[in-house]
C-alpha cells in the first residue's frame, strides 16, 4: 500500500532510502577518491607524485613551477594507498619506487608505463647517457635488467661497500681494511667482532652493520657473490638449501647470532645506520657511497671515515650490485603523462639532479653529471677513487616479479629469528625459508599468469 | 511523551483520515507528528548513512574480498568459496595468535579495570590538590597511542633506554625489554599506562552510588572492604561489565605490538617479538606485508564474529549479577 501525501517514511522505507543513499555515496566517494591529479594540459599543469617526504623538498616543488611551469601536488608514499589509487583508476601520475625490486612486481602486472618512446624523443635523457645502474627498471617479461624502460634511478650506491671509523680501528687496536682489495665477510665478521664493545648486557660500540637495503636482495646479493643465484631460473622459487645459498644465509645467521651490529634480535632504535655511525658507536657500517652525504656533513667525521669495497666470499665472485637504484615510474594509467614527463626529465637531468650530484648522497645515475660528486677535499677525493674502481664490479641482480621484496622480507623476519638466537639450525631455517616464500611465490606466479 | 508514543497516535490518526469530519481535527496532529517524524529522521540519518557507508559498505567488501584470492594489484585473482576459511582454521599461526590475544584479554582486561578502579577510589577521597592528582592521572590516557608506543620503545630500548640505565646503575645487567620473553610485560604496562580511561569512568560510577548507604554500613559496623565489596562493587556493576565490555573488544584488536616493534614498518610487524605476535598483528602481516587482502579479510571476519560471541557470552553470564538501579515500575 501506498502511503498518502505527508505521511511518515515508515522504517523499512527509510532504511531502503538510507541504503540506496550510502550505495550512491559509496559510488561518489570511489569517484572521488583520491582525484588530485587534474588532467589539464597546456600552461600551469598539475603533476601528482608519490613520493616519501625526503624526495622532494617543497623548495624543489616551488622550483619546478619556476622552471617548468608545472604545479607539482604531492601524496605520501604508502603500497595501501597507491594500490587504492590504481583501483580507483586515478593513479598518481609519477610514483616513488625502488628499482631493484619493484620494477619486476609493478612491470609483470603491467600497470607501468613502458618509457622507452619518451626516452628516445627526449633531449634531456639520453639512452646513452644513462648509467647501467638504470637498467634495474628494465624487464622484458621475463627478466630484470633487459627489454623496456619502465622507470629510472635518481641515485645509486653499490650497496654491499661498506664505510668505516678509523678512530674506532686504533682504538680497538684492528688493522684497516684496504681500500683497494676486498676482504671475505668471514674477515669483515672477525673484524667486527673484535671492533665490538659491550659494558653490562649493553653494546656500546657496534662492530660493523650489515643488513643491506633489504633482507631478501642482501641474500640475493650474497648468494651471488658465493657463486650462486637464490632464484630458479624463472624466478618462480627460491633454492636456500644449495651450497650458494647456504652459505650465505649461514653468513648472516653467524652476523645476527654474533650480535655485533643491528639485526632483526638486536634492532637499532635509530632504524638506520646514520645516527649510530655518526656517534662514534659503529665501526663499520654496510652503507654504500650514499652515506657520504651525511659523512661529509660533519667536519670531526669525515677525516676518519673511508670506504670500502664490498667483501667477497672466498672463491666467489667478486660483484659490487646496487640494491636499491631508488627512483620514480609512470602508472599506465597516468591521467597526466606528457606533463608528467616533463617532470621526470626536470627531475632526472636538470636542476634538481645536479643539485642531488653534487651533495654525495649518492652517485648520479647520468655518466654526463658525474664530474658533479664531492672531490674538494682530500678525504672526498680518497673516497671517489675508492668508489670509481668499484664501478667496474657493479651488476644487475635480477629479482623475481611474483612477490614484492617486502613479503619476503616479512616471511624472512618471521622464521628467521630463532635460528639467530641458537634455536634452530641454519639448515632447518633454510628449509623453512624455502617452503614459506615459495608459497607466497607460487601465489604471485599465479595471479601473474 | 517519546517516540513510540508519538508512532502511536499519528497510527491512530492515520486510521481516521478517512472520515471527513475528523479530517478537520486530526490534519493539525498528523502534521505535528510528521514534523516530528522528520526531526528524528533528519537528526538520525547522519549517523545511519555513515554507518552504511562507513561500517556496513566496507564489512560487505571485506566479506566478499574474503572469498577471493585478490591481492589489490595482479590481474588473475579468482574466486575460492571459502578455502581462504579453511586455510586459516587449518593455519597453525591463527590459533597460536588467536590463543596469545586470548590470554592477553583476559590478563590486561582484569588489570587495567583494577587499576582504575583503584585510582578512581584514591582520587574520590577527599584529598589535598584532588584535581591535580586526576589530571595527572587520565593525562596518559590523552596521549595517542602512536607517542605512547614510541615513548615506550624509547624506554625500554636494551641499548639506550632508561629502564636499562637504572638497572645498570644498580650493577644489574640490561635486559632486552622488547625481545621474548620481557615484550609481554612491556605490552602490559603501556594497557595499565592508560588506565585513566578506566579512572575517570569509574569515578563518575563511584560518585553515583548515594552516600546514605555507606553511611548506614558504617553505622552498622561494616569495614571498608566489606562496604566497597557489598555497596559499591555492586552499584558500579553496570559500569565495570561496560568496562569489560569494550576492553574486551579493545584488546583483541590492540596494534601496541606493532607500535613497540623495533621495526615499525609494514614487513616488521613480522618482527614483533613471539609474545606479542596478537592476532591483529597476523592480520596486518597478511593484508600489507604478504599483500593477501582475500585472506586477511577472512582473518578479520572470523574476529567479528568471535567478539560477537565473546560479547555475548559477557552479557549472558553477568545478567545475574549486574545491577541496574532503574525504577521496576518504569517498565509497565
Amino acid at each position: 500500500m501506498r502511503p498518502h501525501a505527508g505521511a511518515p517514511p515508515s522504517r523499512r522505507r527509510f532504511l531502503a532510502l538510507a541504503a540506496g543513499g550510502a550505495v550512491a555515496g559509496s559510488a561518489a566517494l570511489n569517484g572521488c577518491a583520491m582525484q588530485v591529479s587534474t588532467g589539464v594540459s597546456g600552461p600551469g599543469e598539475t603533476v601528482t607524485l608519490m613520493v616519501k617526504p625526503d624526495d622532494i623538498s617543497p623548495e624543489l616543488i616551488k622550483q619546478a613551477q619556476n622552471d617548468i611551469g608545472v604545479k607539482i601536488v604531492t601524496v605520501r608514499y604508502d603500497i595501501t594507498k597507491l594500490i587504492g589509487m590504481m583501483t580507483n583508476g586515478s593513479p598518481p601520475d609519477l610514483v616513488r619506487g625502488v628499482g631493484a625490486v619493484d620494477a619486476p612486481y609493478f612491470a609483470a602486472r603491467d600497470v607501468m608505463e613502458e618509457l622507452d618512446p619518451y626516452f628516445a624523443a627526449s633531449s634531456v635523457l639520453k639512452a646513452d647517457d644513462l648509467d647501467p645502474v638504470n637498467d634495474l627498471w628494465r624487464y622484458d617479461g621475463r627478466t630484470q635488467g633487459k627489454g623496456p624502460r619502465y622507470g629510472m634511478a635518481k641515485d645509486f650506491s653499490q650497496d654491499s661497500m661498506y664505510w668505516y671509523n678509523t678512530a674506532l680501528f686504533d682504538k680497538a687496536g684492528v688493522d684497516l681494511p684496504p681500500e683497494t682489495e676486498p676482504v671475505t665477510y668471514e674477515q669483515w665478521l672477525e673484524s667486527a667482532k673484535r671492533l665490538t664493545q659491550r659494558r653490562n648486557g649493553q653494546t656500546t660500540v657496534f662492530g660493523g652493520s650489515y643488513n643491506g637495503v633489504l633482507t631478501p636482495n642482501l641474500l640475493a646479493s650474497l648468494t651471488v657473490s658465493a657463486g650462486g643465484s637464490l632464484f630458479s631460473d624463472d624466478f618462480s622459487r627460491v633454492d636456500f638449501t644449495t651450497p650458494e645459498a647456504r652459505k650465505a644465509l649461514g653468513w648472516y645467521v653467524e652476523y645476527c647470532r654474533a650480535r655485533v651490529g643491528p639485526s632483526v634480535i638486536q634492532p637499532d632504535p635509530n632504524t638506520w645506520d646514520g645516527p649510530t655511525y655518526q656517534a662514534n658507536r659503529m665501526a663499520m657500517s654496510n652503507s654504500g657511497y650514499w652515506l657520504g652525504g651525511l659523512i661529509n656533513g660533519d667536519e670531526k667525521l669525515a677525516p676518519l671515515s673511508r670506504l670500502a669495497p664490498a667483501p667477497v666470499f672466498e672463491g666467489g665472485a667478486r660483484i659490487s650490485p646496487c640494491q636499491a637504484g631508488t627512483g620514480l615510474w609512470m602508472p599506465r594509467k597516468a591521467r597526466n603523462k606528457d606533463a608528467a614527463w616533463r617532470v621526470f626529465e626536470w627531475f632526472f637531468g636538470e636542476a634538481p639532479a645536479e643539485a642531488r650530484a653534487s651533495s654525495g648522497w649518492g652517485i648520479p645515475t647520468l655518466k654526463s653529471l658525474r664530474h658533479l660528486m664531492p672531490s674538494q677535499k682530500s678525504y672526498q677525493q680518497r673516497v671517489l677513487e675508492v668508489q670509481e674502481a668499484e664501478l667496474q664490479y657493479f651488476s644487475v641482480i635480477a629479482f623475481t616479479p611474483y612477490a614484492t621484496a617486502d613479503s619476503l622480507y616479512a616471511l624472512f623476519n618471521q622464521i628467521a629469528p630463532a635460528a639467530m638466537k641458537g634455536d634452530m639450525t641454519v639448515d632447518t631455517l633454510a628449509g623453512r625459508l624455502n617452503s614459506a616464500m615459495n608459497k607466497q611465490l607460487e601465489r604471485g606466479k599465479e595471479q601473474v599468469g | 511523551m517519546t517516540v513510540g508514543h508519538i508512532a502511536s497516535v499519528s497510527d491512530r490518526a492515520g486510521s481516521r483520515t478517512g472520515s471527513d469530519g475528523a479530517r478537520a481535527t486530526v490534519r493539525p496532529l498528523t502534521s505535528m507528528t510528521t514534523r516530528r517524524h522528520r526531526a528524528f529522521y533528519l537528526f538520525a540519518s547522519p549517523w545511519i548513512i555513515g554507518f552504511l557507508l562507513l561500517t556496513i559498505v566496507p564489512m560487505a567488501y571485506a566479506l566478499w574480498l574474503s572469498f577471493t584470492t585478490f591481492d589489490g594489484i595482479s590481474p588473475n585473482w579468482r574466486y575460492v568459496g571459502l578455502g581462504n576459511y579453511r586455510e586459516l582454521f587449518a593455519d597453525s599461526q591463527t590459533w597460536d595468535a588467536l590463543r596469545r590475544t586470548g590470554l592477553f584479554a583476559v590478563t590486561s582486561v582484569p588489570l587495567s579495570i583494577a587499576a582504575g578502579l583503584g585510582l578512581a577510589v584514591l582520587v574520590n577521597r577527599p584529598l589535598k590538590a584532588r584535581g591535580l592528582f586526576r589530571t595527572l592521572l587520565y593525562l596518559p590516557a590523552v596521549v595517542p597511542p602512536v607517542g605512547a608506543g614510541l615513548a615506550f620503545k624509547a624506554l625500554f630500548d636494551q641499548n639506550s633506554g632508561a629502564a636499562n640505565g637504572v638497572l645498570t646503575l644498580f650493577g644489574f645487567d640490561a635486559l632486552g625489554w622488547l625481545n621474548d620473553p620481557y615484550a609481554r610485560y612491556v605490552l602490559l604496562m603501556t594497557v595499565l599506562w592508560s588506565a585513566g580511561n578506566i579512572m575517570i569512568i569509574s569515578l563518575a560510577g563511584l560518585q553515583d552510588v548515594p552516600r546514605e548507604l555507606h553511611e548506614a554500613a558504617h553505622l552498622d559496623g561494616a569495614s571498608a572492604w566489606r562496604t566497597f565489596r557489598s555497596i559499591t562493587v555492586p552499584l558500579l556493576s553496570p559500569v565495570l561489565l561496560f568496562q569489560t565490555v569494550t576492553g574486551v573488544i579493545a584488546s583483541v584488536q590492540t596494534v601496541m605490538p606493532l607500535l613497540l616493534s623495533p621495526d615499525g614498518t609494514t614487513q616488521g610487524v613480522t618482527a614483533i617479538a613471539q609474545s606479542n605476535y596478537m592476532y591483529m598483528m597476523h592480520v596486518f602481516a597478511d593484508y600489507f606485508a604478504l599483500g593477501r587482502y582475500g585472506y586477511a579479510s577472512a582473518l578479520l571476519w572470523v574476529l567479528f564474529v568471535l567478539i560477537l560471541i565473546v560479547t555475548g557470552l559477557i552479557f549472558r553470564f553477568t545478567s545475574g549479577v549486574v545491577f541496574y538501579n532503574v525504577d521496576p515500575e518504569a517498565k509497565k
